[in-house]
């Protein structure tokens, strides 16, 4: 079997692994679900804006993001339970074994986001799909970049019992914060120093929600600019989170822990 | 060329040694026994050979392929079955052993057979879509051996493949470890059970802090053993302070005494050539033997002889 193959058999058992998981699924839907039909259908009647247009993008990010995060905690689960050593022996390289869980975070995390995305499209008018087919090579690269920041927290808290969710919580909430995702940049820009709103501006999930809101639920022409930037944004967060794991793996082997 | 060779191989935890200079080799298509105690080194030197972990020093070459430089291309003829189980909580039996046969290249059209059979082998096949999370203790250390059984490895590597599973299923397994030997795998094992050790073991390495102590076939190593043969005999003699005498001068003799009764207790060195002898001699002294009753040594005594303490002795 060639190691492609080999990476994605790995990684199509760990994107299994995340629908099997009934009561992440059951918590996961449900707060997506209650976003996007119940807070942001309400908040549009009370509000001037139309609010489901802005907030429904922004629960699809939330949504990708924590569908992706998850693939932290199944690398956690596979340090803690012993499993890394059972796939550091597998006919697969070491980075192979790396880019098969990034892989696996990325699409577990852009099925999840296109089901949220799918519940969307009952109130949308039937072109928006077109620009969303557009924009999901892009997710799923910025999925692959945030599942590699959730494999480094795993190999950073693996020896440090349940830190592993403390860190996650710590990582979601900065990136939210600093972001455009449920607030727009002149609410930033006015309550945080330059530098911050600047690094919101540039957050590849300020950057997704932004492109979600403009072409699938605004209707706006697609520009490749933006669609760049979440490419490269993205790509900046897989590369740091791909190294991280792998020298999390290369320290297990030297130390036989992390 | 050996199967695995492994030269001066060390392998520090902090200021702790678990291997240290190990020189060892394995022959193609032979069953290496590992017995040790517990914090011996064996899983230490099967995750090395395994590719899990990297030695500190020394070399290690599986089939002629260096298991540091081409970890990969090793990964492609072994298979471990780790000591304590591995898998995921929600996954099934079945579905474990369909994604291993996958990955190691177990040709698609023989998969289903060869899960089919090894898990009614193995008696998994009423569990086999159970959770592993719901699996027992002996049912998860069958699941975890099964891998190697289904994937059938140029080189098998099992750590102490039978604990927590009963006497009926440890020898379910270990007349399939005989089986993969028979079909050309070259096998290493771990344990710490004596009995295993003797029924699997073409050749034993007995390990201790992480060195070799000695290395040979069982056989050799009890022969090794000066007065590690116990012979008992019981005699229709009257003078047996006499033949005492004259059995105390065959060769391989180390201790030989009255036990009362017109009984004799003897240590010596190979039963096997010191029996024959010792029915001439009783022949031509006129005593007439009434039974004979021959004790090897067991390969713990082979581990005290040598490391100086018991198997089971803690470091």
């Amino acid at each position: 079997m060639s190691e492609l193959r080999v990476i994605f058999a790995i990684a199509r058992s760990d994107f299994s692994y995340f629908f099997r998981t009934k009561w992440l699924m059951a918590v996961l839907l449900s707060l997506s679900l209650s976003d996007m039909l119940v807070v942001a259908l309400v908040y549009k009647r009370i509000m001037s804006i139309d609010y489901f247009k802005y907030f429904v993008p922004a629960s699809i990010i939330m949504g990708l993001f924590a569908a992706s995060m998850d693939v932290g905690r199944r690398i956690w689960l596979a340090l803690r339970e012993g499993v890394i050593q059972y796939e550091l022996s597998l006919p697969v390289s070491t980075k192979g074994l790396v880019a098969a869980y990034l892989i696996a975070g990325g699409a577990a995390a852009l099925v999840y986001a296109s089901a949220l995305m799918a519940i969307a499209f009952l109130v949308l008018p039937a072109h928006a799909i077109w620009s969303a087919i557009v924009l999901l090579p892009f997710l799923f690269v910025l999925a692959i970049g945030l599942a590699g920041i959730a494999a480094t927290l795993a190999a950073i808290a693996s020896t440090h019992g349940e830190f592993f969710f403390a860190f996650q919580n710590i990582v979601q909430t900065l990136l939210l914060v600093l972001s455009t995702v449920y607030y727009p940049v002149n609410v930033i820009q006015a309550y945080l120093p330059q530098p911050l709103a600047l690094a919101a501006t540039y957050n590849p999930l300020s950057l997704a929600s932004e492109a979600l809101r403009n072409y699938t639920f605004d209707g706006l022409p697609v520009e490749l600019g933006l669609l760049g930037n979440i490419l490269l944004t993205s790509v900046f967060l897989a590369v740091i989170g791909a190294v991280s794991y792998y020298w999390a793996l290369h320290r297990f082997q030297v130390k036989g822990k992390i | 060329m050996f199967a695995v060779e492994t030269e001066k191989l060390t392998k520090r935890y902090g200021k702790t040694f678990a291997l240290k200079n190990l020189d060892f080799t394995i022959d193609d298509n032979e069953i290496m026994v590992l017995l040790g105690p517990n914090g011996s080194g064996k899983t230490t030197l099967l995750l090395i050979l395994a590719t899990v972990l990297k030695a500190t020093s020394g070399s290690a070459k599986v089939m002629g392929m260096d298991v540091s430089s081409q970890s990969t291309r090793v990964r492609k003829i072994l298979g471990i079955a780790f000591q304590e189980a591995r898998g995921f909580w929600r996954h099934k039996p079945a579905d474990i052993l369909r994604f291993h046969a996958k990955v190691c290249g177990v040709p698609k059209a023989e998969r289903e057979e060869r899960i089919t059979n090894i898990l009614k082998n193995l008696e998994l096949w009423k569990g086999r879509n159970k959770l592993f999370m719901h699996l027992s203790g002996g049912q998860a250390k069958r699941q975890e051996v099964a891998k190697l059984f289904v994937q059938r490895p140029k080189f098998a590597i099992f750590d102490e493949p039978t604990s927590q599973v009963d006497l009926r299923g440890k020898r379910q397994i270990w007349e399939q470890i005989l089986k993969l030997r028979d079909e050309g795998s070259t096998l290493l094992v771990a344990t710490n059970e004596v009995r295993e050790a003797e029924y699997l073991a073409d050749r034993v390495t007995v390990l201790n802090s992480g060195t070799r102590v000695v290395c040979d076939t069982v056989r050799r190593l009890k022969d090794s053993i000066a007065g590690g043969d116990v012979v008992e005999l019981e005699l229709d003699a009257t003078d047996i302070g006499g033949l005492l005498d004259t059995l105390g001068q065959i060769e391989g003799t180390v201790k030989i005494a009255d036990a009362g009764s017109n009984k004799l207790k003897a240590h010596v060195s190979m039963a096997e050539s010191w029996v024959p002898r010792m029915t001439e001699l009783c022949y031509e002294n006129k005593a007439r033997i009434l039974s004979v009753r021959v004790t090897e040594p067991s390969l713990d005594d082979v581990f005290l002889h040598f490391a100086g303490r018991g198997l089971s002795d803690e470091s």
